[in-house]
């Protein structure tokens, strides 16, 4: 997942930015003002925004607007010094998703932030159940068949994204944008080999299904029903709430 | 205890002071009337006095006797049985007089000399109980006009007097009349002089209410057209209107203030919180913590300096008064001072400071300010200027005076040689956190108080600042320059 921050005190851009990536492993860019913020979001790339309220240039609400009026519906989470009911309200008619007061808990804008991504990927629960597999997002562990499968954290990444999309063909490109920053493109060489580690270790869970991701060639990736006994019925849309994860 | 004299309303100072005016003109009214009154009532009556004294005097006849003297005939007379009279001859002789005389003085021998008036003399007499008003007149009685020689001239003294009882009345009866309308038009105005003070003043109360609506929250004053007209209002309501403009204006600039010290405050304790809570997510190397510590202790001398300089605006704003003697710093001794504190940072940046210093006599450049002010003046704005100079370039300090003006001022400069401002910041520069071009501020460490604390200290010095940029990339060398000018002590 790739996260912009657009936030104009250095420190605490930089403190998120390593919060983000050390814990959910996010891919993070950050802006430091308004107009750098808004060039930056013209990317579709993004999973979420973090966005301070004050910012030189252009501020928080003017670029939130912008964002809302090009019908980008990627998930924001505003980051405020100000005080009042009527300042949130106006940021959450403005199309905000989420606020945090400053000075904020870094443990929940990290929760928060994985929430917003997961709502705006259509999913209510962080265990995601699907095609057989149950992902945990906050423990970031994969089970199939109940079998433990064991990802470095690049592959789980791929896995997350991937399960957020069933069915539908993911490009190289796309991948590579949410999983990395700015510099990806240094990335596009080692990626061909993460998805196929992932895929090794997801089928030897379960040896006699199908592949679980099938590789288009010259246009992506795409996570299939490896299932042909439940593949109408199990294939849930992400649309749909996953059903309760057994514990 | 202490006893305090109320102050009266303007109404009823107004009330007070038109029955005042009023009762005045009335007994001024009751004064000339009775005046008026008496002198017609009184001539009216002389004449009537001088008509009966005349009958009296017609009445006197020859008396047929041989000293040919004169009578008294008092059969034919037809006068006021109330009236007296006396009648007398030449030689003093008693003629006649009223049945009622008793008591009247002997007319005769008191007025020695004769009558100048043409009227004869009046004079009052109390007798009876009753008030006489008498009147001699004399006149002469020729005995045997027919004989030779023209006859005989007799004269005649004759005092007449009437009551004046009734006359008294009239004029008494006219005065009360007088004084009792007048008294009565008294209660009638005063009430009715209430009432139309109370609706005429109307207007003021309406204003009144209008501005005791004005809060914090609602700076809404709209006064009614009327009271914008009224030349007694007109003042009043302008005056209301630009102190709550001012006010406003002022109560926002507050609000601002208080908005962006508290973003600034938020965010940098934000700051603090999570780098430490960084540092703590996971288990880390010593190292790690080390680095993590020297950060956590960056971010809190930012704070600090943060804080320091919220709380050094705060003062500068407010304004001291110091009562027992003006301050008054040496501009060049402050200057002198700064550059030596900050020759570090400008020999660390490979920046020259060059100050030239026109006038070698000191004591005419007393500025009437604090020299703590005047030291952190100089101080931000060299600061300022070091750190938006290239290496290798010289930051300009220039001292003129202009000893014409009243008070004479002094002008500082200070200039450096780096890439400007943008012409649209240029208006902003000095506002507080202002964060339009953000490489002024985030990324030369400073809090963006800096300018904001220069103006305030120079508005609270009473002086001006001015700052000019040329951001011309052909001509990159221009820089900044900062304009200062300050009153000289006296």
């Amino acid at each position: 997942m790739r996260v912009l921050i657009v936030e104009d005190e250095p420190r605490l851009a930089e403190n998120l930015a390593t919060a983000l990536r050390d814990g959910p492993g996010f891919a993070v860019d950050w802006a430091e003002d308004g107009l750098a913020g808004d060039e930056f979001a013209a990317n579709p790339c993004y999973d979420l925004i973090i966005l301070d309220l004050m910012l030189p240039r252009l501020d928080g609400l003017g670029l939130l607007k912008r964002l809302r009026a090009r019908r980008d519906a990627t998930p924001v989470l505003i980051l405020t010094a100000k005080d009042g009911a009527d300042s949130i309200i106006q940021l959450l008619n403005a199309g905000a998703d989420d606020y945090l007061a400053k000075p904020f808990d870094l443990g929940e804008l990290i929760a928060r932030a994985k929430a917003l991504i997961r709502r705006g990927k259509g999913a209510a629960h962080p265990t995601l159940n699907t095609l057989g597999m149950e992902v945990n997002t906050l423990e970031q562990t994969v089970r199939r068949n109940g079998t433990f499968v064991d990802l470095s954290p690049t592959e789980y990444r791929i896995l997350e994204y991937l399960i957020h999309r069933p069915r539908v063909i993911v490009s190289k490109r796309e991948l590579l944008e949410h999983l990395y920053d700015y510099n990806w493109e240094h990335h596009s060489n080692v990626i061909e080999v993460h998805v196929s580690n992932l895929r090794k270790k997801l089928d030897a869970a379960l040896p006699e299904a199908d592949p679980i991701i099938e590789t288009m060639r010259g246009r992506g990736y795409r996570l299939a029903p490896s299932f042909p006994a439940n593949a109408e019925p199990d294939t849930e849309a992400p649309d749909d709430p996953p059903t309760e994860s057994p514990r | 205890m202490k006893f305090q004299i109320q102050p009266r309303s303007i109404a009823f100072r107004l009330i007070v002071a038109v029955l005042a005016i009023e009762l005045l003109s009335s007994v001024l009214v009751v004064v000339l009337s009775y005046g008026y009154e008496r002198h017609i009532h009184f001539h009216a009556f002389d004449v009537m006095l001088h008509g009966r004294a005349d009958s009296i005097l017609g009445a006197v006849q020859d008396a047929n006797d041989p000293g040919d003297n004169v009578m008294l005939d008092q059969a034919d007379l037809h006068v006021p049985p109330e009236d007296i009279y006396q009648v007398w001859d030449e030689n003093g002789r008693l003629l006649g007089r009223s049945g009622n005389w008793k008591d009247a003085p002997d007319w005769k021998t008191d007025g020695g000399a004769p009558p100048s008036h043409p009227w004869g003399d009046y004079s009052v007499v109390s007798t009876n109980g009753h008030h006489y008003r008498m009147l001699r007149i004399q006149g002469s009685r020729t005995i045997d006009p027919g004989e030779k020689g023209g006859g005989k001239v007799r004269k005649v003294t004759v005092v007449y007097g009437s009551q004046t009882g009734h006359v008294w009345h009239i004029i008494h009866s006219a005065v009360e009349f007088y004084a009792g309308g007048s008294l009565a038009l008294l209660l009638i105005t005063g009430p009715l002089i209430a009432w139309l003070l109370h609706r005429g003043l109307l207007p003021l109360r309406q204003l009144a209410a209008l501005a005791s609506q004005v809060s914090v929250d609602s700076w809404q004053f709209a006064p009614p057209a009327s009271a914008r007209t009224t030349p007694e209002l007109a003042p009043l309501t302008h005056a209301i209107e630009s102190v709550l403009q001012r006010l406003e204006r002022s109560f926002i600039q507050q609000k601002t203030f208080v908005s962006d010290a508290a973003h600034e405050l938020k965010t940098a304790v934000a700051v603090q919180k999570s780098s430490l809570q960084l540092l703590n997510m996971k288990r880390r190397t010593p190292q790690e913590y080390q680095a993590g510590l020297e950060r956590c202790l960056a971010d809190s001398l930012r704070l600090e300096s943060l804080v320091a300089d919220m709380l050094t605006l705060a003062r500068a704003e407010t304004a001291s008064s110091h009562p027992e003697k003006p301050p008054t710093a040496d501009l060049n001794d402050c200057i002198y001072h700064v550059i030596t504190q900050l020759e570090t940072i400008a020999a660390l940046r490979n920046v020259n400071i060059a100050f030239s210093d026109p006038i070698p006599d000191k004591a005419i450049l007393n500025l009437a300010m604090p020299a703590d002010d005047c030291r952190l003046l100089v101080s931000n704005l060299l600061l300022n200027a070091l750190q938006h100079s290239p290496p290798g370039s010289t930051v300009e300090i220039r001292v003129t005076r202009e000893p014409g003006l009243n008070p004479p001022l002094a002008d500082l400069a200070i200039q450096d040689h780096g890439d400007g401002i943008p012409a649209e910041a240029l208006p902003h520069v000095f506002d507080r956190f202002y964060r339009g071009d953000p490489s002024r501020t985030r990324n030369t460490g400073g809090t963006g108080l800096g300018l904001a604390i220069c103006k305030a200290i120079v508005q609270q010095a009473q002086g001006g600042i001015q700052i000019a940029s040329q951001p011309d990339p052909a001509q990159p060398a221009q820089g900044t320059t900062v304009t200062v000018r300050l009153p000289l002590a006296p």
